[in-house]
């Protein structure tokens, strides 16, 4: 009993302990109650906050970026292809922005000046099967591969490379083509010129793609030899 | 000709094939076994560096193809093969690393918009093949 009474003395305690903190943790609100317009201002502001960071945080989840080639602009609405996929683009008056990157910059435009056959990349966020355009960016569409050099023509600057996927690329190395060796040693990368060129080499390439080759035959911007002596050291 | 005769050169020429056959097939057994073996021996083919070895897939973990980035700067991890080639290309950077440790993390520059990026491993022991990955990533500002 002597225990029992202890124990609710205790709980009584805890109690007066805990409703006294709350209160004391309620003393500011009831003093900005004083400045009711105050407290308003910043619950709003609070909520807007609120409903623009879960906003932004849906527009993420939808958010989706495209590329390809335009294929048709039709009013507010585009259409992009790219290695057979078909995307519809909306544009949006208020709130699509159009650039065109040039090389490290970019430039606003209109979207009336995106023309047919311009490389395209589109962010925008997915309502059936509808992107809503946000950014626009009309860029050069770049390919990316490697493969084994099979052959190389000193006469016209040309390499044929064969990729793992048995592609085979006809590659002009021109005077703009940045050409660059990996040092086996050292595994840094060394500017060499074509006479470097080894049939049998490793080759990493980087070509513009403009949708209109014949051939699979591509001016080269970059190539990265890895020499054959690496393999076999 | 008799009916006799054209049975008997039938059959003439019948056991002659035969005969050939047979004679055919054993003189390519003899000439087999008392050629030179060019190709390595077994004990040499079952070479005991490579029974039973596995080489570690490249996997990549992040970034993940079509990701959208607000930055400029991302970075490529996963994992690959101790001591292989890492060629990471894109067409503003070539990344050439040895792979010391099993895992990787590298620091990538992207470009403005739209990024191919190729990843290639070359794994030290070269008869194995190379593994390689091609992701696209977006790099669009958010001040866009």
């Amino acid at each position: 009993m002597k225990n029992t009474i202890k124990n609710c003395f205790i709980v009584l305690l805890f109690y007066c302990f805990f409703t006294s903190s709350i209160a004391l943790g309620q003393t500011p609100s009831s003093t900005a109650s004083s400045s009711p317009t105050i407290a308003v201002d910043k619950d709003i502001q609070q909520l807007k906050d609120k409903i623009a960071n879960k906003v932004s945080e849906i527009r993420k989840q939808n958010n989706k970026a495209v590329s390809g080639f335009v294929q048709s602009i039709d009013g507010n609405m585009m259409k992009l292809t790219n290695n057979g996929e078909v995307n519809q683009v909306k544009f949006d008056d208020t709130l699509t922005k159009v650039f065109k990157v040039l090389g490290t910059t970019k430039k606003e435009i209109k979207t009336d000046d995106i023309a047919k056959d311009d490389y395209v990349i589109v962010s925008g966020v997915v309502t059936d099967n509808i992107i809503t355009a946000n950014v626009v960016l009309i860029d050069e569409n770049f390919l990316v591969d490697s493969g084994k050099i099979t052959e190389i023509n000193k006469e016209s600057y040309n390499i044929k490379v064969l990729t793992s996927d048995k592609n085979t690329y006809s590659l002009d190395v021109e005077t703009g083509t940045k050409q660059y060796m990996v040092n086996i040693k050292t595994l840094l990368r060394e500017a060499i010129g074509f006479s470097k060129l080894k049939e049998g080499d490793t080759v990493h390439f980087v070509v513009k793609k403009t949708g209109k080759e014949k051939n699979n035959n591509y001016s080269a911007v970059k190539i990265l030899i890895i020499p054959q002596e690496y393999f076999i050291k | 000709m008799k009916k006799e005769t054209i049975i008997a050169i039938f059959l003439g020429l019948l056991f002659g094939g035969v005969v050939a056959v047979f004679i055919s097939l054993k003189s390519k057994d003899i000439e087999l076994s008392t050629n030179k073996v060019i190709a390595p021996s077994k004990e040499k083919i079952l070479s005991p560096n490579l029974t039973g070895t596995e080489i570690q897939t490249l996997e990549l973990s992040e970034p993940v193809n079509n990701a959208i980035f607000e930055k400029d700067i991302i970075r490529f991890k996963g994992t690959a093969a101790k001591n292989s080639l890492i060629i990471i290309q894109s067409p503003i950077k070539d990344l050439v690393v040895k792979n010391i440790q099993g895992k990787f993390n590298l620091e990538f520059p992207l470009a403005l918009g739209e990024n191919s990026i190729k990843i290639v491993v070359y794994p030290k022991e070269k008869q194995f093949k190379p593994q390689e990955k091609f992701i696209k990533v977006y790099y669009i500002d958010s001040e866009l």
